[in-house]
């Protein structure tokens, strides 16, 4: 196993500030600490060569257990092994063989130009300059940053930095990545691309990928295994597929009447977790989404058809972020 | 008949890759760097003699502190090209970059933080001590001042500034304790301005505080040059003092590795 990291808890502590000035001034001789747990005891092995996602919702732990992983801070308990080191030891040997890019931290020198930034690099991890040469070349090519390689970081779009920021960070070829939120911000086009050099460069180059993104394409089209945080726990290990494929089914039904969302819950005892009202009613009639096993089908459609005139109905494909928001739901309503 | 460069030892590379980086960003704004080389000098040189002047001028006095009207103007000229070479304030940078996080971009690159960031900070400064050096030993000959004593002195000025970053290093490291050491280490460079040389020839301390500018390392910065490049310390003085200086640089190496290492249990790369 590439990552094996064992009961790893994580927690802070934080000055708390009051509202208002008598509270500042209290804060100078008797500061308040709050502890914030931000790991409870995250368990799992990740295989070499695996494209892995790490989502949340914000302040789910993502980005400690990214930054315990890459070395940079300590766990305050729990076992880590990255590459058989223990990462906050950050061996010369553990750093030449990973990479940490962070979509909100920028790690190249804003008034220079990326090629001179990228030389240093090359010095740094004492890259042979024909290897460089060629890597440089393949990563600037599938990433279509060639013509930009001269220009100031400072005036690159966002886009074109991030894909900068990504070179500069696995121009080594690191055996290890982890990407916090690398398309944060990225138009469509560009995530688009960045999504498809990630793919390209983990099936190639065969680097394990730790990917932490809120945006659910990221997730669904790059990685084969997902891991869902909440409040610091894993709550979901499996792969994207086994979080649409359970035996749930999101059935659409549209009415002739006009039904209101309360009308229909009260109808189906179905909650509002599991029932969308969806589009305009003018448009699209009075169409609701049910998010139900496969068993209820029937006995719904029977009350359903009891009740209310059917105008059409069918079976629609789940989308990842739905069933993501769902389980989050869940686990809320469990945990209160 | 093929010409085979030499390339360096790796350890090397990086080290020299990082000086021409530095160089590189520090030049991106000419004019910026022009301001920086000649604007921040004059103020500190044209209080001096301000001073000067309306004590010997105005003030009637014709000695002071053992000096002369034209030996303080030769000290002033002498401290404009050696508080060159001491500045660079890349352990503001260290203190911002624990605050802010940015401290995680570099730690996860194989080779030490601290070094890095004085190389590439340290790399527009060699230039301006050339620039010095040259103007130094062109005036100073007109003056009657010699070549090599200048060049022993600006040698004194660059070891002055690595001791000037390596405490500023450690005590950017009390970041890790309070979050900011912008305070801390704005205090450390007024004491430096004044300690150093800078404002006034440090032998113009009444007798018996004299200690307190030797306990500090400090006068090694512009003071010591100053003194040496003028002609008053001898040889055997300067080496005795580069000696000093020497020590000086084990013992906050020393203490950079000590808050360095316990600093940075604590560092939480907060910002995202």
């Amino acid at each position: 196993m590439v990552i094996e990291i064992k009961n790893v808890r994580r927690s802070f502590r934080s000055v708390v500030k009051k509202e208002g000035l008598k509270s500042t001034f209290g804060l100078l001789f008797r500061p308040e600490y709050h502890v914030h747990e931000a790991l409870k005891g995250v368990s799992f092995t990740l295989e070499p060569g695996s494209f892995n996602g790490l989502i949340g919702s914000n302040g789910a732990g993502k980005t400690t257990l990214l930054k315990i992983l890459s070395g940079l801070i300590p766990p305050s308990a729990g076992e880590v092994k990255v590459l058989g080191h223990t990462p906050f030891h950050r061996t010369l040997d553990f750093r030449r063989k990973i990479a940490l890019v962070m979509g909100q931290k920028a790690q190249l020198w804003w008034d220079l130009p990326a090629i001179d930034a990228f030389d240093l690099i090359r010095a740094i991890y004492e890259i042979p300059k024909p290897t460089y040469q060629e890597r440089l070349h393949t990563l600037s090519e599938l990433l279509d940053v060639q013509p930009m390689l001269n220009t100031q970081i400072r005036r690159l779009s966002l886009g074109e930095r991030m894909k900068m920021e990504l070179i500069g960070a696995i121009l080594h070829w690191p055996s290890v990545i982890f990407l916090d939120e690398p398309t944060i911000g990225l138009d469509v086009f560009a995530a688009h691309k960045l999504r498809e050099f990630l793919k390209v460069f983990n099936q190639k180059e065969k680097a394990t990928i730790i990917l932490t993104s809120h945006n659910m394409d990221d997730i669904e089209r790059l990685c084969s295994r997902v891991l869902i945080l909440k409040s610091g726990e894993v709550i979901f290990d499996g792969t994207p597929t086994g979080l649409t494929e359970k035996d749930e089914i999101l059935l659409r039904v549209r009415l002739l009447e006009n039904v209101p969302l309360a009308a229909m819950q009260q109808a189906t005892g179905i909650s509002d977790v599991n029932l969308e009202r969806r589009g305009d009613e003018q448009i699209n009639g009075n169409t609701f989404l049910f998010q139900i096993k496969k068993d209820q089908i029937v006995s719904i459609l029977q009350v359903l058809m009891k009740k209310f005139q059917i105008a059409d109905m069918g079976i629609e494909e789940q989308s990842l972020e739905k069933v993501i928001q769902r389980i989050y739901s869940e686990d809320r309503a469990r945990t209160t | 008949m093929k010409h085979h460069q030499k390339i360096p030892h790796p350890r090397l590379q990086w080290r020299l890759a990082a000086l021409k980086n530095g160089l590189q960003d520090a030049t991106a704004y000419r004019i910026e760097f022009l301001f920086e080389i000649f604007g921040s000098a004059f103020v500190p040189a044209a209080v001096q003699w301000v001073l000067w002047y309306a004590l010997f001028k105005i003030g009637g006095a014709t000695r002071i502190g053992g000096m002369t009207y034209l030996e303080m103007i030769h000290y002033t000229f002498a401290t404009l090209l050696f508080s060159q070479v001491r500045g660079g304030d890349h352990d503001f940078e260290l203190g911002d970059m624990i605050r802010t996080g940015q401290l995680s971009n570099y730690l996860l690159r194989p080779v030490g933080v601290v070094e890095f960031i004085y190389i590439r900070g340290v790399a527009p400064r060699l230039l301006i001590a050339g620039i010095c050096l040259l103007l130094g030993a062109t005036v100073g000959l007109w003056f009657g001042l010699s070549p090599s004593r200048m060049v022993g002195a600006m040698s004194l000025a660059l070891v002055g500034n690595i001791i000037h970053y390596q405490i500023g290093a450690t005590l950017a490291t009390t970041a890790f304790l309070w979050e900011e050491s912008y305070s801390l280490l704005m205090v450390k460079n007024m004491v430096v301005s004044f300690l150093s040389g800078e404002l006034i020839p440090l032998n113009l301390f009444p007798h018996s505080f004299q200690w307190i500018w030797k306990s500090f390392p400090f006068y090694l910065y512009v003071y010591g040059p100053a003194e040496y490049a003028l002609g008053h310390w001898s040889h055997e003085e300067f080496i005795r003092q580069l000696g000093f200086s020497f020590l000086w640089i084990l013992g906050a190496w020393l203490a950079i590795r000590a808050s360095w290492g316990l600093g940075l249990k604590r560092y939480l790369s907060l910002g995202g």
